[in-house]
């Protein structure tokens, strides 16, 4: 009978037991109405000092609103970009894909974004070009939201030659699945003469995929013999595979930086990471070439080789790791002054309090996770591994990276410089850069949604200060 | 609390049947598709994800399969638990402790298949695991409800 009188209490401790981390867990995930992304999670040094990233009373740092393109000449380039909406797109100047941006290398970039009624406000991040940080476009990071009827001038020199895209960071999982996206293409100061360059945009409105905006397949008016350059830029949130039919091709360039020594390949495809670009450099021979985008769309140069019929995707893939030959990259990441760890899993738990399968960043969930720690000047190498059963687009703004190994297998090609590095499932990376561009950046998921669901990080420098604000109660919602 | 036991544990296993059902009924739309000409890439699958948006109807099996399993079994398991501590089965207690550990294990297996595709095939294997350990679990709640319910058995704990 004793037994019997305890069972309830005991069945109400054990319930208690299995309940209370729980809820403790879903009520300690709420995020504030406001917040200040440098004051959540917890700093990773990398292995390096923690020096100067404290700040005494008298030593404010910098705020992120100061770190802006310094010269006070008048532009090169002058834009206005309107952003609209339109059913269930996002326009710009009346289009999605917004005008594509052609500048000349060392430009002074000018840009006016105005938001004329995009209820959520909006930005541009410039993706791939390493602006300076308050230019970065990523809301409630580097700017406010610009509201509707608002404007935002955007001031860049534009040193980087290559093929680079501009899109919201703004409920970006929204707005850039919307339209709200273009391309922008950074020419040498003396460009290939004879060298036709076309600029292919894949972005997908709805189910429909589309090139430049149209669907199916499109024809570029070329004669054999005629050297093509095309731009690919993939503004999905996905893999997509691209191969050519009829010619050989060679990769000129990953993510705006050239390829050295590109070698000719044929009937293999190139996996173009979410978000990345690559420049495809064909050769028109007798009967015409295709550029196929996934199975989806293409890009005929000429006559098309196939005669209209279905085409057939390689199945065989360039590898990066290997592709082109080696050259000194400018950068010796042999004794770097930090190490990162960014190992991407997956578990059960609550991310602003919802339940769900949620993405952890070195075990922890959004916003639980590091902020890694920099010093202008330093080396830093990031070992990025994915346990997390689907791969990621990864994205580190503000900075290019060198690729030095895939699985532990070293490099061996050109100098693979990414912006945007596909990590598949079960993979690991190590990759390099140098902390040349003081600020607060992301260093992200480019699978949109990801990013929402809290695959997010930030890369912060020393001696720098946040200036605005996250969430509801500012208006700004970067993922 | 017996029943709501039974009710649950008989849930779980039905809900195992559904899975099934509902991802061999997508796979089979998709076949059709790719059969009728149609292209499924990893966008078509990120979309339909994040915002709902189908190439063909069938796509809605694999979305009921992930949000199903991912979510509502794993509540319904650990609502077992809970209510094992009430019901007074013999072996109740345990029985749901190992619902809840081979769903935790199905969920694991069904993510890691996109990684390693024969924990996929374990996937499937455990699926039956799973319900069989179930359906047990459903029938040890009912085989103990009889008139013997106000005699204090078990007086183990």
């Amino acid at each position: 009978m004793q037994v019997r009188r305890l069972r309830l209490p005991l069945a109400l401790l054990a319930t208690a037991v299995v309940v209370t981390p729980i809820a403790w867990l879903w009520w300690d995930s709420r995020l504030p109405d406001s917040y200040d992304i440098t004051q959540m999670g917890y700093a990773d040094y990398g292995g390096g000092p923690e020096a100067g990233h404290e700040h005494h009373a008298g030593h404010p740092g910098t705020p992120v609103a100061e770190l802006v393109e310094r010269s006070r000449r008048p532009a090169d380039v002058t834009e206005t970009l309107t952003a609209a909406r339109d059913g269930d797109r996002i326009t710009i100047n009346g289009t999605s894909p917004g005008p594509t941006l052609r500048v000349t290398q060392g430009d002074l970039v000018e840009v006016t974004l105005r938001n004329e009624d995009i209820t959520d406000g909006t930005t541009i991040h410039w993706h791939g070009i390493d602006v300076p940080n308050a230019m970065d476009g990523v809301a409630g990071v580097t700017q406010d939201a610009v509201e509707p009827g608002k404007t935002f001038t955007y001031r860049f020199r534009a040193d980087q030659v290559g093929t680079y895209w501009y899109h919201a960071h703004q409920v970006s999982h929204e707005q850039v699945r919307q339209g709200m996206l273009g391309a922008l293409v950074i020419e040498p100061r003396r460009p290939d003469k004879g060298v036709r360059d076309e600029v292919a945009v894949l972005h997908r409105y709805g189910s429909t995929p589309t090139l430049n905006g149209a669907e199916g397949t499109q024809t570029v008016d070329a004669q054999p013999g005629d050297e093509v350059r095309v731009r690919v830029v993939n503004t999905d949130n996905a893999l997509m595979p691209i191969w050519v039919t009829g010619a050989p091709y060679r990769v000129l360039a990953v993510d705006g930086t050239d390829v050295h020594e590109p070698g000719e390949v044929r009937d293999v495809a190139v996996k173009l990471t979410a978000g990345a670009r690559v420049d495809l450099g064909v050769v028109v021979p007798e009967g015409g070439a295709r550029v196929d985008f996934g199975a989806t769309t293409a890009l005929v140069l000429g006559e098309d080789p196939t005669g209209g019929a279905e085409p057939k995707a390689p199945r065989t893939f360039v590898d990066f790791l290997g592709y082109g030959t080696p050259t000194d990259p400018g950068i010796d990441a042999s004794s770097p002054d930090r190490r990162f760890d960014y190992r991407i899993g997956r578990r059960p738990g609550f991310l602003d309090g919802k339940p769900g399968m949620w993405w952890t960043i070195n075990g922890h969930l959004f916003p639980d996770i590091p902020m890694y720690m920099v010093e202008e000047g330093d080396v830093a190498v990031f070992h990025i591994e994915n346990n997390s059963g689907e791969s990621h687009p990864m994205h580190l703004h503000g900075h290019h990276a060198l690729v030095l190994s895939r699985d532990g297998k070293e490099a061996t090609g050109s100098p693979w410089w990414i912006d945007s590095l596909e990590v598949a499932a079960g993979e690991e990376f190590e990759i390099a850069f140098v902390a040349d561009n003081p600020g607060i950046w992301m260093d992200h998921c480019h699978n949109l949604p990801h990013a929402a669901e809290g695959l997010v990080a930030h890369l912060m420098y020393a001696g720098v200060t946040s200036s605005y604000d996250i969430g509801d109660a500012p208006g700004n919602h970067p993922e | 609390m017996r029943a709501t036991y039974r009710v649950l544990a008989y849930l779980i296993a039905f809900e195992v049947v559904v899975q099934a059902s509902v991802m061999v009924w997508g796979i089979a739309g998709m076949g059709i598709w790719v059969d009728d000409g149609g292209v499924v890439d990893k966008q078509t699958f990120e979309d339909a994800f994040d915002n709902g948006t189908k190439p063909f109807d069938e796509f809605t099996g694999l979305m009921i399969h992930g949000q199903n399993g991912m979510m509502i079994i794993p509540l319904l398991a650990l609502a077992l638990v809970i209510v094992s501590f009430f019901a007074r089965i013999p072996r109740g207690v345990a029985f749901a402790f190992g619902v809840l550990g081979l769903v935790v294990l199905q969920v694991m297996l069904g993510i890691f298949g996109h990684e390693v595709s024969a924990l996929g095939a374990l996937h499937g294997v455990n699926a039956f695991v799973l319900f069989g350990t179930a359906v047990m679990a459903g029938r040890r709640a009912s085989s103990v409800a009889k008139p013997a319910d106000e005699e204090p058995v078990s007086v183990s704990a």
